[in-house]
């Protein structure tokens, strides 16, 4: 049994009353000490998937129609709100896209992960910030028994990120998503806040999740990487496996311009096309209208997983061809 | 902060001399001879020819105002026509009841507004929420005499519960007690500011629900009521303490109406009697004393601001 | 877009805003028709008749010169149809004018805008007072001085939206080929700002009825034989305790055009261009 496995999760949203599926049906595992990468394009569902593994989802239009999420064999959709909220924040953590907006702009940083302390453990304040302080030297904040003291607008983008893993780790979770950790911060700070999580996960053996729409970042840091197109996962695997023999058009797309030997096909430099817009139903591969392999086979049926070594499953008709 | 304070006075003086030229200018806009206009229509001719050397009316206009200003600075407002006694002194005779009554009024839109506001926004959306933001917006479409007026008839005369008009100093014999002359009042007054503060708390509220950081504190398994007001109500407050800032220094001209409706004895109703009177030099005390103190509560409003959202102070 | 394509779109599934609208379509109609519908004439004294209740034929009863109500307000929706229209024209001719140039010719407007600022000094209701102590009691001037008290802030909600927009692109395009100041202004800018302004609109015509009322109240607004929904309320007050309903109908007629118009208002600004949401709060 795996620390978190999510199966044949389906997500939509209620727009002006219609439910649009979003997420239709994926399936992952994560492990302690692991780290899975999720990527796929702007739109695809990531932020969603992780906001319904927390919990967040309640109180806005998404709903979870149907699938199973379970946390250490624990089902998670079948419990109360407030057993919910005693994992949140405390066995399970989250990281989000935007540093910059993240923080409570009216509270000191001490205090907002001292909050996060005190929600899960009795501790006293003095000890909190003590931890608190501990933290933040963790995420290598320099002076942090001074910085504790200041308010996140004085402090920078991956700063305020760093704060951000300081405060998702105030309980030790066990499980840690991470969504587009770096996508607001520029290249070198990227860099640092991604060592930084795989150095912490060398210490604690938390198991990440992470999410990003670049292949490159997934590919330095994840153990396993599930490829997600318009609410479905189309290539899993090991990173191992999957960076060795990209199966998946849409992957190599990704990539940015692999040639491609035994195949007529030039890989075009971004993927032509933009993600169909919610509630456009594709018959077949979704991936259709964007590939430039796709046949009519790719129109007419939907193509399921074929595996290419091992785990490393790709939803492709022609996966084999792809992969070669 | 001590800079922000002073960055943010030293704003304040040219709009403040030009507020109090135009205080100024408006006994000279009245048709006829300001000498006159400020004595009244009993004044004789001596009395005239004394004042308009006093207040050098016969020198340019520029002189004029920085005499004016002058005697003002030295609490010198001039002389009621109907009084005969000090313009100063005929406003603090009606500062009492106005202060009180802005007070009161104040405590009654904050017990009123801010927990049905914070009630509307969480309820956003379902039938409590439709019902108080509806009835915020009847309660501020409600003239505050009409009101006044019926609440007069139904809890003065109707029921007795409370004095229908006066107040009493509390100086005089019952004390505290006299309080209960300004529930009406204070109430009227209170009704359509309690329904602009509900609208601004719940519009705040669901403003500040949208944003990221309410998402992280959900995130660290508070309790949605612990969200709401520790994170959503409390950062919603910067724009809602302004506006409570605003509101009462809106009340004390707001008063106007709700004191001559309960014949209060406070310096809005000494307005629209000076009106009535034509007694202009009482007219122009009161009004710049209203506008400086407008503006000085709108001053402590933005430092209050600055303390509350600490992005300000910095800047 | 025009005006009349806006008010559907902004009704539709507003079934509050609905009733409200056709509301005030009826105050128009009154306003329009009251010499034809109504029963009495408005002035028409009958001491025998004084303070009569509710009945036939004085619908609402007689006051306390035993003049018909019913007819009274009839006559009364034409003064609201007037003040409210005449206000708002005021306002944003003045304060729109002022707000629109302020932001386009910068030197100027910084200027204009701190005249502005020093007018806003002033809380509303006793600027209101300032201008009447200067004016006769007649219906012009109380539309003249409601109309002033609002262009100050139209003029401001006008400055920011304006600067807005000079910064777009269409603007930018406009000024490259060789459009004239005035084109620009009024061809270009204007029309983007006709929602907003009608947003606005609504919001002084409802505070100019709740301001009028109150003017007339203090006995400083419209001359007093004028039949007023605030001077009908102004004048019967004392007969409060005799013949409550004599300020019912007055009082009620005013609250619901004042509450329809903020209706409308709210339902014209959630449907509003998204750039200018912040901008428009309400006066
Ligand atoms: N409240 C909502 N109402 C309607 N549609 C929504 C809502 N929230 C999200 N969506 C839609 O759901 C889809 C998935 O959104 P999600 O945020 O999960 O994407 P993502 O993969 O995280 O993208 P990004 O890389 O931009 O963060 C998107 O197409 C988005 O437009
Ligand atoms: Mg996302």
């Amino acid at each position: 049994m795996a620390l978190l496995e999510v199966e044949n999760l389906h997500i939509a949203v209620s727009v002006g009353g219609v439910l649009q599926p979003v997420v239709r049906g994926i399936s992952f595992t994560v492990d302690d000490n692991e780290t899975l990468g999720i990527v796929g394009e702007s739109g695809c569902g990531k932020s969603m998937t992780s906001l319904a593994i927390m919990g967040l989802l309640e109180g806005t239009p998404v709903r979870i129609t149907d699938g199973s999420i379970r946390y250490d064999g624990t089902e998670l959709l079948q419990l109360s709100s407030k057993q919910r909220r005693a994992i949140m924040g405390n066995r399970m953590a989250m990281i989000f896209q935007e540093p910059m907006t993240s923080l409570n702009p009216v509270y000191r940083i001490g205090d907002q992960i001292i909050e996060s302390l005190r929600q899960h453990k009795s501790i006293s304040k003095k000890a909190a910030r003590a931890r608190a302080i501990e933290l933040l030297d963790l995420v290598r904040i320099p002076n942090p028994s001074e910085r504790v003291d200041s308010f996140p607008h004085q402090m920078s983008g991956g700063q305020r990120q760093r704060v951000m893993i300081a405060m998702a780790l105030s309980c030790d979770p066990k499980l840690l998503i991470a969504d587009e950790p770096t996508t607001a911060l520029d290249v070198t700070v990227q860099k640092e806040v991604l060592e930084l999580m795989s150095d912490l996960q060398e210490r604690t053996g938390t198991a990440i999740i992470i999410i990003s729409h670049d292949l490159g970042v997934i590919a330095e840091t994840c153990d396993k990487v599930s490829v997600m197109y318009r609410g479905k996962i189309v290539e899993a695997g090991t990173t191992e496996n999957l960076f060795e023999r990209l199966a998946h058009p849409y992957t190599r797309g990704l990539l940015n311009s692999i040639p491609v030997v035994d195949h007529d096909v030039e890989w075009l430099e971004a993927i032509p096309g933009r993600v169909p817009t919610l509630g456009e139903e594709l018959s077949g591969c979704a991936f259709h209208p964007r590939c430039p392999i796709a046949t009519g086979l790719c129109i007419a049926k939907t193509p399921g997983d074929t595996y290419i070594a091992g785990n490393h499953a790709v939803k492709c008709h022609y996966a084999d061809q792809v992969a070669s | 902060m001590l800079a922000y304070t002073a960055k943010r006075l030293l704003t304040l003086i040219p709009t403040l001399l030009a507020a109090s030229a135009l205080v100024f200018l408006f006994v000279h806009l009245i048709p006829g001879d300001p000498a006159s206009i400020l004595l009244g229509d009993t004044a004789t001719a001596e009395e005239v020819a004394q004042l308009t050397r006093e207040m050098g009316l016969d020198q340019p206009l520029w002189v004029q105002y920085f005499v004016w200003l002058g005697n003002v600075l030295q609490g010198d407002l001039g002389t009621s026509v109907f009084f005969k006694t000090p313009v100063l002194s005929v406003i603090a005779a009606g500062a009492e009841t106005s202060i009180l009554l802005a007070c009161m009024t104040m405590v009654w839109i904050v017990l009123i507004g801010v927990p049905i506001g914070v009630l509307s926004a969480t309820m956003h959306g379902k039938w409590v929420d439709q019902v108080t933001s509806g009835g915020a917006m009847l309660a501020a479409s409600i003239p505050t005499f009409w009101l006044g007026l019926y609440l007069i008839f139904i809890f003065s005369v109707g029921l007795g519960w409370f004095p229908s008009s006066g107040f009493p100093s509390l100086s005089d014999d019952g004390g505290l007690a006299n309080l209960r002359y300004l529930v009406l009042p204070s109430l009227t007054l209170a009704a359509p500011n309690a329904a602009l503060i509900i609208r601004l708390v719940r519009a705040s509220m669901l403003d500040v629900a949208r944003e990221d950081h309410v998402r992280t504190a959900r995130a660290k398994g508070l309790h949605p009521a612990n969200v709401a007001i520790k994170h959503v109500f409390r950062n919603a407050l910067i724009a809602v303490a302004a506006a409570f800032g605003f509101t009462f220094a809106a009340l004390i001209s707001e008063a106007v109406v709700t004191e001559t409706v309960f014949s209060l004895p406070g310096i809005g109703r000494l307005v629209v009697q000076s009106i009535l009177r034509r007694d202009y030099p009482v007219i122009q005390g009161v009004i710049l004393v209203i506008v400086v103190l407008y503006m000085v509560i709108n001053l402590l409003v933005d430092l209050a601001y600055a303390r509350l959202d600490p992005r300000v102070s910095l800047k | 877009m025009s005006v009349l394509k806006l008010m559907p779109s902004a009704l539709a599934g507003r079934k509050l805003a609905t009733i409200g609208f056709l509301w005030l379509v009826l105050v128009l109609l009154a306003a329009v028709f009251a010499g034809v519908i109504a029963p009495f004439d408005p002035l028409e004294l009958d001491p025998v008749n004084r303070l009569a209740e509710p009945g036939w034929p004085h619908l609402f009863g007689t006051d306390h010169f035993g003049r018909d109500t019913f007819s009274r307000a009839l006559y009364g929706a034409r003064m609201t149809v007037i003040i409210g229209v005449g206000s708002v024209v005021v306002a944003l001719l003045s304060g729109g004018l002022i707000g629109m140039l302020s932001a386009y010719f910068t030197k100027l407007g910084h200027f204009l805008m701190r005249g502005v600022d020093v007018l806003m000094a002033f809380p509303a209701l006793l600027m209101a007072l300032v201008l009447i102590t200067l004016l006769e009691r007649s219906v012009a001037n109380t539309i003249i001085v409601i109309g002033i008290v609002y262009a100050t802030t139209t003029a401001r909600i006008l400055y920011g939206m304006t600067l807005k927009l000079k910064n777009e692109v269409f603007v930018d395009a406009a000024v490259c080929s060789g459009a004239s100041h005035r084109s620009i202004l009024f061809r270009h800018i204007l029309p983007n700002l006709i929602s907003p302004l009608l947003v606005q609109a609504s919001f002084i015509f409802a505070f100019a009825q709740l301001q009028a009322a109150a003017l007339d109240f203090l006995g400083l607004g419209l001359p007093p034989e004028v039949p007023s929904w605030g001077n009908m309320l102004s004048e019967e007050r004392i007969y409060l305790t005799r013949a409550p309903w004599l300020l019912l109908y007055p009082g009620l007629l005013i609250i619901l055009s004042v509450f329809s118009m903020n209706l409308v208002g709210d339902a014209l600004r959630d449907n509003i261009d998204p750039r200018f949401k912040d901008d428009i709060s309400g006066v």
